[in-house]
């Protein structure tokens, strides 16, 4: 029994959420779908519910953000580069960045409609996780 | 103009906050981003060749609050022509309005654009320029069936409680704001569009209107346009049907479509082909087209391109091939 329990919980380590999607508080969601982050990080929407969102992208190349844009947004490197050359034609400018996790976590803190994402393991009770990849 | 746009462009260059990086503009801050974009073409039809400097444009957009934003843009078209035939030279530098306009967002169903922009119809008309198509040429069906402008306002946003779809409801009652720059000169134009995204990939909308020539031509129209894109591949189709009552009584209609399917052997390198219908009742012009292209794009923004027409009216067969930049 031990190790059927051992074995269960070393399989949620191993498959278990590396980050999580972050918001305000504040804010009354308890989940929301990756359709909505993506919309909202393509700017194709401004707001989830009710509330006005600012979405923060993590500056560069990270890990994070690629996995962010592959699992959540569904688009490699190249496809959202050309999906925001067409979007500065169309007078959209992509999300602002963040130079670290700890500056994306302050901001989503300090600023009611932020949502970024940070490391699950950075999660604590000053944010609000509401979805995880 | 060129003076004062290249002043212009040589301030924002001074005081830009953010690295430039190419097709993506320069980010002076929130409420002034630049941009701008050429394009080159050389032709030969008929035994005459032809190289045109075509499209030269700047664009300026910001956000002046979270709910108030704009855009304007000014484009000179066939800025430097050669005959290479004969060697005849000419040109038109005169900068026209092609798109200006504000938004006033009040909820994400709910957005109001005022002023002169895209007419919100289909796929093509909504990325016209040379270096966002992958073809050098346009299929007629974005060219002679409905007015590729608005002046007047549009309430698009997303239809609330239905899941992924947009629309557009959109109204114009005056001149186009630049009579010169537009493929059909018209005072009222009215219509409503509407697009559902079923995947990250695939969508398809619709759309009817009716407008109002300089020559009190009405034609009202019903168009449809579906997609499918993913990395490798993407596929799409857009038909309209237009019913034209001219000023003399007479009636006509038109059906024109294309469907167009590419392969991206690279993310650098695509192959093209579409096939174009353009059956004008009106003027018995009736024409099939097959388009074989080849599109490379050694950084997305720059685009090189390739490609020969076959038409069924055989004296109008041609190659084009095109160089075009966005900044």
């Amino acid at each position: 029994m031990k190790i059927i329990i051992l074995f269960f919980g070393l399989l949620i380590i191993v498959s278990g959420a590396n980050y999580s999607v972050i918001v305000s508080k504040k804010l009354s969601y308890l989940t929301v779908s990756s359709h909505e982050i993506r919309d909202v990080f393509l700017q194709k929407r401004h707001t989830i519910g009710d509330q006005k969102l600012i979405p923060i992208n993590l500056v560069g190349q990270d890990d994070a953000r690629s996995t962010f844009e592959s699992v959540v947004l569904g688009m490699d490197r190249n496809r959202l580069n050309s999906y925001w050359i067409k979007q500065h034609f169309a007078g959209v400018n992509p999300p602002v960045t963040q130079p670290s996790y700890e500056s994306i976590k302050s901001f989503v803190q300090n600023v009611d409609g932020a949502i970024g994402y940070i490391p699950s393991k950075m999660v604590d009770n000053s944010v609000k996780a509401v979805y995880e990849f | 103009m060129i003076r004062r746009v290249g002043g212009l462009i040589t301030l924002a260059i001074a005081l830009h906050a953010q690295p430039y990086t190419l097709g993506n503009g320069l980010h002076i801050d929130p409420m002034f981003n630049i941009g701008g974009y050429f394009s080159s073409e050389f032709q030969s039809k008929n035994s005459e060749e032809s190289l045109t400097f075509d499209d030269v444009a700047v664009m300026a957009y910001g956000d002046i609050n979270p709910m108030f934003s704009y855009l304007a843009e000014f484009e000179a078209v066939g800025f430097y022509h050669k005959n290479l035939s004969t060697g005849e030279e000419n040109g038109n530098q005169k900068f026209h309005a092609e798109r200006f306009y504000a938004d006033l967002w009040l909820a994400d169903a709910y957005n109001f654009r005022l002023g002169k922009m895209l007419t919100p119809i289909g796929y093509w008309n909504m990325e016209p320029i040379n270096v966002l198509r992958d073809t050098t040429s346009s299929p007629l069906y974005s060219m002679l069936l409905f007015p590729k402008f608005l002046t007047g306002v549009d309430l698009n946003g997303y239809i609330p409680n239905v899941d992924n779809v947009h629309y557009h409801l959109f109204a114009q009652n005056n001149h186009d704001l630049d009579e010169e720059y537009i493929n059909i000169p018209n005072t009222h134009f009215y219509g409503f569009s509407a697009e559902k995204e079923l995947t990250n990939e695939s969508s398809f909308g619709g759309s009817v209107g009716e407008y109002i020539t300089l020559t009190n031509q009405r034609t009202r129209f019903i168009q449809a346009n579906t997609k499918y894109d993913n990395e490798q591949w993407q596929m799409m189709g857009e038909m309209i049907f237009a019913q034209n009552n001219f000023a003399d009584n007479d009636h006509s209609s038109t059906l024109s479509g294309y469907a167009q399917g590419m392969y991206r052997y690279t993310q650098e390198h695509a192959f093209i082909g579409r096939y174009e219908y353009y059956n004008d009742h009106h003027t018995n012009y009736v024409d099939n087209i097959a388009v074989a292209g080849y599109s490379y794009r050694p950084w997305y923004p720059v685009s090189l391109k390739g490609e020969y027409q076959w038409h069924s009216l055989r004296d109008e067969n041609t190659f084009l091939f095109s160089l075009s930049v966005l900044f």
